[in-house]
């Protein structure tokens, strides 16, 4: 991940570097000023919440990862080797943990449905029940294979280079294009089926 | 063209600003400040003394890996945290794989955040096998293997979770306590 790169992306829209840098303070709360933390936390919510939001499909699930990606990172905030990143590697936390809370979601979902067969099967609401673009953009979304719509979001949404996608991911470059290909492709048609209906 | 219009309008649409309750900042400070220790207290030195460690391996331990392809061996060492650390207690567990055309290997779990670059195998010398050293504290991991960057493989001789959560391979560990 360069770093250039990367300290720009995380935040690009919105928030600018106003103030305390992120790097003076993971220093203060290294030095045991805890406080200082509330900063990083508020200033990262709402820009790493909206992937956490776009992947999980709800608040709920958005905040419990949000929240569990926040206080890893302040455990582990002796291994973040370059504080100047704070941001990106803040935000690589947040890709696993948005991976293990998608994955406990979907075994709750899972419980209401034992038989996988079916559960393959088994249609997603409709189009004609969704009436408003949010419902549709989020019912389009949920209808991505997961490391699909991972990588659609890293790079159309957050704007990630697919170098930085890798590294967050664990995927190679090649397998990141193609997830994002046929992202788009699936998108294609299931917006087309909702124009349809 | 209607397709790319419709997806660039998706697009768009995600990439309007998000409102997170703040309430979650207040619960998250709630939350360390309930943990046993500090911030920033590093395993760090621990962490970099194990992970950085080449291991040699008997010739008969090597043959019995080699045949089984891959073995997660139970711990050799218990590593008492300092009183402060956020661990309180510490076991290493190593793991291993036999992949002779890898050019690079990573372990990868919940221990290390699914990081590809945060736990590099080791290879020995000649014979294809890699291994590293992880230190966890009692409890559940899920864990695979990542070849060269792009090629998941999970432990075969452990079991496979059934809770993977992009449907790419993994395996469990499960530490029991102290």
């Amino acid at each position: 991940m360069s770093k250039g790169r990367c300290d720009a992306t995380p935040g690009r829209e919105g928030i600018g570097d106003v103030g305390t840098s992120d790097a003076a303070l993971v220093r203060r709360v290294r030095a045991g000023d805890t406080a200082a933390y509330a900063d990083l936390v508020a200033r990262y919510r709402d820009r790493l919440g909206r992937y956490a939001l776009h992947m999980l499909g709800n608040r709920e699930d958005a905040e419990e990862a949000l929240q569990d990606a926040f206080v890893r990172a302040y455990r582990s905030l002796a291994r973040c080797d370059d504080p100047e990143r704070f941001g990106a590697w803040l935000y690589g936390i947040l890709v696993n943990r948005c991976r293990t809370t998608g994955a406990r979601a979907a075994r709750r979902a899972r419980r209401f449905v034992s038989d996988p067969t079916a559960l393959e099967t088994t249609p997603l609401p409709g189009p004609a029940e969704q009436t408003e673009w949010d419902d549709i953009v989020r019912w389009a979304l949920a209808r991505l294979a997961p490391e699909a719509r991972e990588a659609f979001l890293l790079k159309h949404v957050e704007e990630l280079e697919y170098e930085d996608i890798a590294q967050l991911t664990g995927a190679g470059i090649s397998a990141l294009k193609m997830r994002v290909k046929r992202a788009r492709e699936q998108l294609q048609a299931i917006l087309r089926e909702a124009e349809h209906v | 063209m209607f397709d790319d219009d419709a997806v660039e309008r998706v697009v768009r649409y995600l990439r309007r600003s998000v409102r997170i309750d703040p309430a979650l900042d207040h619960r998250v400070m709630e939350e360390i400040a309930a943990l046993p220790a500090g911030p920033a207290v590093p395993a760090g030195g621990v962490w970099r003394w194990l992970t950085g460690r080449r291991l040699t391996l008997t010739p008969l331990g090597a043959l019995g890996l080699a045949a089984a392809f891959v073995v997660a061996v139970v711990g050799v060492w218990r590593v008492r945290a300092a009183p402060d650390a956020v661990e309180p207690a510490l076991r290493g567990f190593q793991f291993v794989l036999v992949e002779p055309h890898a050019a690079n290997v990573s372990l990868v779990g919940d221990f290390n955040d699914w990081d590809a670059t945060r736990t590099p195998m080791h290879r020995t010398p000649g014979d294809g096998l890699w291994s590293a050293v992880v230190p966890l504290e009692p409890g559940r991991y899920r864990y695979a293997f990542l070849i060269d960057g792009r090629l998941w493989v999970a432990d075969p001789t452990a079991p496979t979770t059934r809770d993977d959560d992009f449907g790419a391979p993994s395996s469990v560990l499960t530490v029991g306590g102290l």
